[in-house]
């Protein structure tokens, strides 16, 4: 492989990281945003009403279906931060990998270069 | 950021140009920091606005009239019917009715929350201050040795 095309490769995996970091931080958001409702469902009495925003509209609803709801949405939150773990996992060691790759081309750049001068 | 401890690097070690990316990087961060404190601070502000919101309704409001928001720029006359009870936003949708007392209560919670993330926020971004500092005076030092050796090669 030519050391251009190494480079944009590298490049392209450097963006893929990007993007995958960035849905690791919104993740994290969301995350605690969820746990944060937990804790004040927690606190609630059973006479405290729940409202969820349906668009522009708020609908009754049961304590325990918002609850478990919460819940579900924390449990399917930590599954997709393992799965986007093992995303950046797997793009870091390529861009390693692709890394020892471009400085040995470099090395092999260099050195054709040099033979006819020296 | 969770790794910081592990990627200590002595930065007198590092040349020039290392410690230029170094000082990009560090000024990076502490412009993103700083951002979160303001968007922190505006929430403090906001949670602190909702207290005051929530002490308006009280029993001796009762049967006074107040002008409710339709729009930005339309208001009608409206009562309170329920000076005991408000309904407040938790997060991710859903809405809690709560007594005024709770609500205050909750809202004053949230206020402390901010504040403490605050204060540690505040920490960081004056050790990130010092840090950047010190890359900054080391590689002026290092630009000015740079600078002797080179005069002192053509001498």
């Amino acid at each position: 492989m030519s050391l251009e095309a190494a480079v944009s490769s590298f490049q392209q995996l450097q963006n893929s990281l990007q993007t995958v970091v960035e849905a690791r931080q919104r993740l994290d958001s969301q995350l605690s945003e969820n746990e944060q409702v937990k804790k004040e469902f927690s606190r609630l009495t059973p006479n405290n009403q729940i409202y969820k925003l349906i668009g522009p509209v708020l609908v009754k609803q049961d304590q325990v279906d918002a609850k478990t709801n919460v819940d579900k949405r924390i449990e399917f939150i930590n599954d997709e931060i393992k799965r986007v773990e093992a995303q950046l996992r797997d793009i870091s060691e390529k861009m390693e990998k692709k890394k020892v790759e471009i400085v040995q081309l470099q090395t092999k750049a260099q050195q054709t270069t040099q033979v006819p001068t020296s | 950021m969770s790794n910081q401890g592990q990627q200590q690097v002595d930065v007198t070690t590092l040349d020039l140009n290392q410690l230029i990316e170094v000082k990009r990087q560090l000024e990076q961060e502490l412009q993103h920091l700083t951002s979160s404190f303001g968007q922190l601070k505006g929430a403090q502000a906001k949670f602190k606005a909702c207290i005051e919101s929530v002490e308006s309704v009280k029993p001796e409001n009762e049967g006074k009239t107040t002008l409710i928001p339709l729009t930005s720029s339309l208001y009608v006359p409206g009562k309170l019917a329920d000076l005991e009870n408000v309904i407040v936003d938790v997060g991710t949708g859903y809405y809690v009715e709560k007594s005024t007392k709770d609500a205050i209560k909750m809202y004053k919670e949230k206020v402390e929350f901010v504040t403490k993330n605050l204060e540690t926020l505040q920490e960081t971004i004056v050790r990130k201050q010092d840090n950047l500092q010190t890359v900054n005076e080391i590689s002026r030092v290092k630009a000015i040795q740079q600078r002797e050796a080179a005069l002192k090669a053509q001498a």
